[in-house]
């Protein structure tokens, strides 16, 4: 498949975006694990005035996330733990990448939203959501997306026998979420759940 | 809702639909005794009869008066144009859907009154013995419908006329028509005059029905000892001897106005489609404003006085039809359906208080009757389009939701002027009409897909193996596409022939036997042409074929393109086979039929071009063609419930449709074979030409969730306005029922097509898991309210 295949599937929706004020999301897995493929699809949106969101994790070259923001309108930016060794446990590699990608975005003026996942027991707790909130507020970063851990997938994982790692692991209360959602309002924050 | 309306709304929701007899006897006493020649003064007259002699009903509580019939749901019967055996009297009674009681006594005066005068002079009766052996054969195989052979045309739309002049003032227009014949050089002189009288005479009959009502109100005050209510019938016998004789003077008049306008129609003869105020928040918006102004009015009063006429309206249910036309039209609903909103004559928006408060009533009185749509202009503000789509959402099926500069364009097509195009709408279903100037009759439903039946069967019906079209050669031997759709063409072009045929005889016999004076009273230009609105009297007369099924047409050609020409993955003579055998013995041919073929539906070029094909090829036999009447056919897409007896009567088709099931509806894609989402539905939807029809009907499935919120109502006016852009006619939401996902669930490939909201996101209900679905179900049944109509269709 080619970015103007790609392209001819995306400006077939042209006059609902026109109406909604919509555009295409990139996402993944991780988008940028094909970051080449994705910088020409948002250049060809770009000049096609399609408005572009990409959803990343932001754990690419930096030299690639100069790039993107270029023809990026908003970025969904994943920010899942701030401790660099759990976040290292968790996901397997270090957070720093990440989080200097962030400050890129932040001091080039892109426009962000925070999207955090919040899984009970991985990342919910006070120690994260302070680092959180210290990292994000020099940087002028003022939306988050709060995203509470669902078991839809499980269905997913039976069906294709793999084993469910997040086994036993429920799903937030609404009251722990709104809990967050408030800590975090309580710094500033314009915070969403869901989104 | 106040606690009239509320008990005026019970009352109409328990009672029961039911068969009178009073008017098929009071015609027939009429027609017995009267030896008057000429037919139209001879209608006028018995409509006289019948106005002077009717029971009048005038109910505790209300103050829009009077019935249809001697009581509500009291449903009467047009022997003159439809003579019910005692088997259909049977079948009435006793029918599982949509039934009508009928008591001992109605039953004995059909046998001993009615029939023995009606039977062989009603029009069904002369319509089919005028019907050539062709007609007839392609109407029993089910490839066309024949409205007229149990309703009269009607299909038409008030204007404003019965708001700027009183019948009084109409009268003095017929006189100085009357003044202004030519006998000695006019050769229709004496036809015109004796039509002009019978519009005079009609005019007097329904006056004489109001002054009835004022009687009958009095003498009910004299006895009535609560004061309050002594006072309203004094003001609705104050009402009834003003209007419909004079202009009425405020809301309340305007209102009673149009009722005894309506009344006067439908008692006239069982019009189809009722009869409609149209554009009803631009006719009252005058009162409205006035009362207020004058602070004789108040907003509380006139949706009072509005939601009282709802009731009338839900009262009369459509008259008893029965076999094909109670098949292809099976519903309580009679079609008036109130426009809001569009545009004004002189092109600016036309969204007023009035609009707002009909959409309030609307969403209070959640009646079956009338149906309401909103006519969205692009210069309509959202809130119009959001505050509908707060009642859509609901899920009882009010409003749906129309084009309205895509009305004006299609109308201004077919040669009306811009100022007639924008005081127009559309009615019925989804009929395009310029209001108040223009009879636009609905003649029957086309079968497209029986028409690539009988051209893969060489002229012969599979299903009784009676030729019933052309031999345009065996299938088999097609070596291209190309000869297959020109064969295709050729039959096409066989039975619409034989269907206009038909339609010409069906026009005169109309025309000259059962004219409609009261109705041409009120359509332009009939006193001025001193012509009837059933010969020619209107300003425009359009005759319509309706399309059915054009995606079950479209797949089936799309899937013998694909498979037998292109791919040659299939012989022609394997797939006749199969199709033969309605694919027993051939499931693994099927389901590649259904699951690996383009369909219409997902924006997918293959298929939809084929669907541009079967459109032309419907548009160029069809459009242009002359009609009796100085006007043209035109072509409409729109099923009411007829794609489900169409489909009974339809082997199973190339698409991997079984034998007997339902046909596409509307122009909706195949139930379950669009599945690239709603976009793409309405994208393959718009590259059909909306602007050369006279209408079409797309229905979409929603689960309440999807309309959640502000969000959900942004979400769903950007999908529609985003489909106006592209030029589409219509669209209407169906939203979705806890039972539906069960029925999905235990069938899914008839829902493929469902979307609900799961999380963040939405999805085909198909496709999740049936843990999830279950969960979806509790879900939707949570939030779902239970409809208080006794009947929700999508027509």
């Amino acid at each position: 498949m080619t970015v103007p295949d790609v392209l001819a599937e995306v400006v077939k929706d042209e006059v609902f975006f026109d109406e909604s004020g919509g555009g295409i999301t990139v996402s993944g897995g991780e988008p940028l694990m094909q970051a080449e493929f994705v910088e020409a699809l948002l250049a060809a949106c770009r000049t096609r005035r399609i408005r572009t969101v990409l959803d990343t994790c932001g754990f690419a070259d930096s030299s690639v996330i100069r790039r993107v923001s270029e023809n990026v309108d908003l970025f969904l930016y994943d920010l899942k733990l701030m401790d660099c060794e759990r976040h290292r446990h968790f996901t397997g590699v270090k957070n720093d990448l990440v989080l200097r990608n962030l400050k890129i975005l932040a001091e080039r003026g892109s426009a962000v939203i925070v999207r955090v996942p919040v899984i009970p027991g991985v990342n919910d707790n006070s120690d994260n959501l302070d680092a959180l909130s210290d990292f994000l507020s020099p940087l002028g970063l003022q939306e988050i997306d709060l995203l509470p851990f669902h078991r839809i997938g499980s269905d997913k994982y039976q069906r294709l026998h793999l084993s469910y790692g997040m086994e036993g692991v429920d799903p937030p209360t609404a009251g722990q979420i709104e809990a967050i959602a408030a800590r975090l309002r309580r710094d500033g924050f314009s915070v969403r759940i869901g989104g | 809702m106040n606690e009239r309306v509320t008990r005026l709304r019970q009352a109409t929701l328990e009672t029961k639909p039911r068969l009178s007899i009073e008017r098929a006897v009071l015609l027939t006493e009429f027609y017995r005794q009267d030896k008057t020649a000429s037919v139209p003064i001879r209608r006028a007259r018995a409509l006289q009869y019948l106005m002077e002699n009717k029971e009048v009903y005038i109910g505790r509580d209300e103050l829009i008066v009077g019935e249809r019939g001697p009581a509500p749901k009291a449903a009467p019967t047009f022997p003159e144009l439809c003579c019910h055996s005692l088997d259909d009297f049977e079948i009435l009674n006793w029918r599982e859907k949509i039934s009508y009681s009928v008591d001992e006594q109605a039953w004995q005066v059909q046998k001993d009154e009615v029939l023995p005068y009606w039977r062989g002079r009603s029009m069904r009766d002369l319509i089919f013995a005028e019907m050539t052996p062709e007609w007839k054969n392609a109407y029993e195989a089910g490839i066309f419908t024949e409205f007229m052979e149990q309703r009269a045309p009607g299909h038409t739309v008030l204007g404003d006329v019965t708001y700027r002049k009183g019948l009084l003032d109409l009268k003095a227009e017929i006189e100085s028509a009357l003044s202004h014949l030519d006998f000695f050089n006019d050769p229709e002189a004496s036809s015109k005059r004796d039509e002009l009288r019978a519009m005079a005479i009609a005019a007097d009959a329904v006056i004489r029905l109001a002054e009835r009502h004022a009687e009958k109100a009095e003498e009910l005050a004299r006895v009535e000892t609560e004061p309050g209510r002594q006072a309203e019938l004094l003001k609705i016998a104050e009402v009834c001897r003003h209007v419909p004789a004079h202009v009425p003077r405020d809301f309340w008049e305007a209102l009673q106005a149009y009722w005894f306008t309506h009344l006067g129609v439908v008692t006239e003869l069982n019009t189809w489609d009722s009869f409609c105020p149209g554009r009803f928040d631009q006719h009252l918006y005058p009162f409205y404003q006035k009362g207020m102004e004058e602070g004789t009015l108040t907003g509380d009063q006139a949706q009072e006085l509005l939601e009282c006429l709802w009731i009338k309206f839900n009262n009369q249910p459509a008259p008893p039809k029965v076999g094909v036309t109670a098949a292809e039209s099976g519903t309580y609903t009679d079609f008036a359906n109130i426009n809001n909103g569009g545009l004004k004559r002189d092109g600016s928006d036309g969204v007023n208080d009035v609009t707002y408060l009909i959409l309030d009533v609307i969403d209070e009185m959640r009646l079956l009757q009338p149906s309401s749509n909103l006519q969205l202009s692009k210069k309509n503000p959202d809130a119009f389009l959001k505050r509908g789509l707060e009642i859509v959402r609901q899920g009882w099926g009010q409003p749906s939701i129309f084009n309205a500069d895509m009305v004006v364009e299609e109308l201004l097509r077919q040669g009306k002027s811009v100022e007639d195009a924008r005081c127009g709408g559309t009615s019925g279903c989804v009929e395009t009409g310029a209001f108040g100037k223009e009879a636009y009759i609905l003649t029957g439903y086309f079968n497209l897909p029986k028409v690539l039946e009988i051209t893969l069967n060489n002229g012969i019906d599979p299903r009784t193996g009676k030729k019933i079209g052309i031999e345009t050669g065996d299938a088999r031997t097609f070596s291209s596409y190309e000869q297959l759709f020109a064969a295709f063409r050729e039959q096409l072009h066989y039975v619409v022939d034989v269907k206009v045929r038909g339609n010409n005889v069906i026009e005169r016999l109309y025309a000259d036997y059962m004219p409609a004076p009261f109705l041409s009273l009120l359509v332009d230009d009939c006193i001025a042409k001193g012509k009837d609105y059933n010969n020619g009297g209107p300003r425009y007369n359009t005759t319509y074929i309706m399309g059915v099924a054009p995606a079950t047409c479209t797949d089936s050609l799309a899937a013998i393109k694909y498979h037998v020409f292109d791919r040659k993955t299939l012989t022609m003579d394997g797939l006749l086979e199969a199709l033969a055998h309605n694919f027993e013995g051939h499931e693994k041919l099927r389901l590649l039929l259904w699951n690996k073929t383009p369909k219409f539906g997902n924006d997918d070029d293959y298929a939809d071009a084929i669907l541009m094909d079967v459109f032309n090829a419907f548009f160029d036999e069809v459009d242009g063609r002359r009609n009796t009447k100085g006007g043209y056919y035109r072509v409409n897409y729109l099923s009411t419930t007829c794609h489900v007896y169409f489909g009974s009567m339809t082997g199973a088709t190339p698409d991997g449709r079984r034998a007997w099931e339902p046909l596409s509806d509307g122009i909706s894609p195949v139930q379950g074979a669009d599945r690239n989402g709603p976009t793409a539905v309405l994208k393959s939807a718009a590259k059909m030409d909306h602007a050369r029809t006279g209408g079409t009907l797309l229905n979409q499935k929603f689960t309440p969730q999807l309309l959640k919120g502000e969000a959900g109502l942004d979400r769903v006016a950007q999908l529609v306005r985003s489909y106006f852009r592209l030029g589409g006619h219509h669209i209407q939401f169906n939203v979705v029922t806890a039972a539906t996902l069960r029925a999905a669930q235990a069938d899914p490939e008839k829902y493929r097509d469902l979307i609900v909201r799961v999380a963040g996101y939405s999805d085909y209900f198909c496709d999740l898991t049936r843990a999830l679905q279950d969960e979806i179900i509790a879900r939707t049944e949570h939030e779902a309210f239970a409809p208080a109509i006794q009947e929700t269709t999508t027509v």
